[in-house]
């Protein structure tokens, strides 16, 4: 191919098209990429580092902090690494709780993807639609947590206080009210929309062996007709009690993607139903005595758990000491925001750039820990 | 699909100095050597545990040696395990498991940022997160986080604001 034909673009964290703190340099022929290469670095704020040098317990309040749409999943993942270590079983009454708080943190942050996607696509009434719709489930961490965004809610051994019935029937209020009210005017909006139905169909196909072999997970993986999903693979917290289905889609584009996130809402709400229903009575944590002499026995876990975006884990090492020795992250969107930049993106077209990032749901915070 | 005491038959039947151990349901740890570690990689591989999650590095800086930690899943199995080598601190080198899975090279480049590991058959270990790093990789433990800033970085002296009204 012709290199004088090609113009080198930068597309940096201004631009409107990437999905955060994160830059893309690109060769384009034309308006189709040739190659892409990813320049992450921008947000990277040591947190691995951090935790190395703080107690165990205080890192439940920085942890939250490494990804802003999945603040709870990162308190979770955490917490269940300390107490895999630790060989703890936390109450039950708990372990329905964590549930409660992760589906409803994977609804707001489905209903802020989605927006997101649409407003790479310039449709954004929905993408306001979405973070309107988001803020009513805010409102609810707001009353149980104290938090909007960052909840430290999820602690070692529980969670940190007990949900009042008033307040359960305060979400199911709200998730009756997203169902009837705010889905059905989703569906209007986006997902009855032949336009951007012609937005979303055959774009950005990642098909079910590329998707294996980068270690995609999530709705992208689903997307091309495999159910995995860690909740029914290593159920963890209290997802063996209850009945869910895993949303899949055939042909792997952005569409299947978002589709399958709209029916996980659905999911969610039926879930929290049944949780809530269920709900046993009994402690909500364990007293593991002062919080500040937090000793874990030496030993290492990989746990990982399903957040919106896929797999998230976390490799936790102890030596028995006060702090963590090592923490590794590992975020559901490493593969595809490092990897799958340099291996998937050549052949995209330029407008179809931001289509790509939002549906394989590309967070630099994961990967610029 | 295999149980957990199956899949540990599966490695220790091909290699026998092994150390896999069970940590929980559906998790098992193994400590292998450094020279078989591709090799085992490999082996799992090509029995289902296709899923690499991620690469993780440990600084068991008083052993004087590196840990990598391959995080390996299989959908069938529904088993996960985490595969530990040692490596030696001083001549921090390894081997790339990028022929496996393409995806590891950038794995692999977080680390060699981090910890300054090298591997060996991955040709692009350029600067990842970090830009013109020319000090102790920052995720070892002799990296002083503290000391760093006092020598990189000058401390403002503190002034109570002047004529505040």
């Amino acid at each position: 191919m012709n290199k004088k034909m090609q113009t080198e673009i930068f597309f940096g964290p201004n631009f409107p098209g990437v999905p955060g703190n994160y830059g893309i340099s690109y060769n384009f022929q034309g308006d189709t990429v040739v190659e892409a290469e990813p320049n992450a670095g921008h947000l990277h704020r040591g947190f691995e580092k951090l935790m190395e040098q703080r107690i165990w317990i205080k890192n439940t309040a920085l942890v939250c902090r490494i990804c802003v749409m999945e603040p709870d999943i990162n308190e979770m993942a955490y917490a269940m690494g300390f107490e895999a270590i630790g060989n703890l079983e936390i109450p039950e009454r708990a372990k329905y709780i964590r549930s409660i708080i992760l589906e409803l943190a994977r609804i707001q942050a489905h209903l802020f993807s989605i927006g997101g996607n649409c407003g790479a696509i310039g449709l954004y009434t929905a993408s306001h639609t979405g973070t309107l719709a988001r803020d009513y489930l805010l409102d609810l961490f707001e009353e149980i947590t104290g938090g909007r965004v960052y909840h430290i809610y999820n602690r070692p051994g529980g969670v940190r206080k007990d949900i009042s019935d008033e307040t359960f029937q305060k979400i199911l209020d709200t998730i009756d009210e997203l169902e009837k009210e705010r889905m059905p005017e989703f569906d209007h909006l986006i997902f009855e929309n032949p336009v951007a139905q012609k937005r979303w169909k055959n774009i950005a196909v990642l098909s079910q062996e590329k998707a294996l072999e980068m270690g995609v997970t999530g709705p992208a993986i689903r997307a091309t007709g495999l159910p995995y999903d860690v909740r029914k693979l290593m159920p963890y917290a209290a997802y063996d009690k209850v009945n869910f289905e895993v949303p899949t889609g055939s042909n792997g584009d952005a569409w299947d993607r978002l589709v399958i996130k709209r029916d996980e809402i659905f999911q969610s709400i039926n879930i929290i139903r049944q949780l809530i229903k269920n709900i046993p009575d009994g402690p909500v944590n364990l007293d593991l005595g002062n919080g500040l002499k937090y000793k874990v026995p030496a030993g290492s876990a990989y746990v990982k758990i399903e957040s919106a975006r896929g797999e998230f884990g976390y490799y936790m090492v102890s030596d028995g000491g006060l702090k963590p020795y090592r923490v590794h992250v590992r975020g559901s969107s490493n593969p595809v925001g490092l990897y799958g930049v340099v291996a998937e993106l050549p052949g995209t077209r330029i407008e179809d750039v931001p289509v790509w990032a939002h549906s394989l749901d590309v967070c630099p915070p994961e990967f610029d820990r | 699909m295999r149980t957990e005491e199956e899949t540990m038959k599966l490695i220790t039947n091909r290699f026998l100095d092994c150390n896999v151990k069970k940590l929980r349901p559906q998790n098992l740890e193994a400590k292998v050597p450094e020279s078989i570690t591709i090799d085992i990689l490999s082996h799992l591989k090509s029995h289902g545990y296709s899923h690499l999650a991620t690469i993780s590095c440990v600084d068991w800086i008083d052993d004087n040696e590196f840990e990598l930690a391959y995080h390996l899943f299989s959908y069938e199995d529904r088993i996960n395990i985490t595969i530990q080598t040692r490596i030696d601190r001083e001549k921090a080198k390894y081997i790339t498991a990028k022929e496996l899975w393409p995806v590891a090279q950038f794995y692999e480049r977080d680390i060699h940022d981090f910890f300054g590991v090298e591997f060996e058959g991955n040709d692009n270990l350029e600067e990842l997160i970090l830009e013109n790093w020319n000090h102790t990789p920052p995720m070892r433990k002799d990296f002083d986080t503290r000391k760093f800033v006092n020598e990189q970085y000058e401390w403002r002296d503190y002034h109570e604001q002047e004529n505040a009204d």
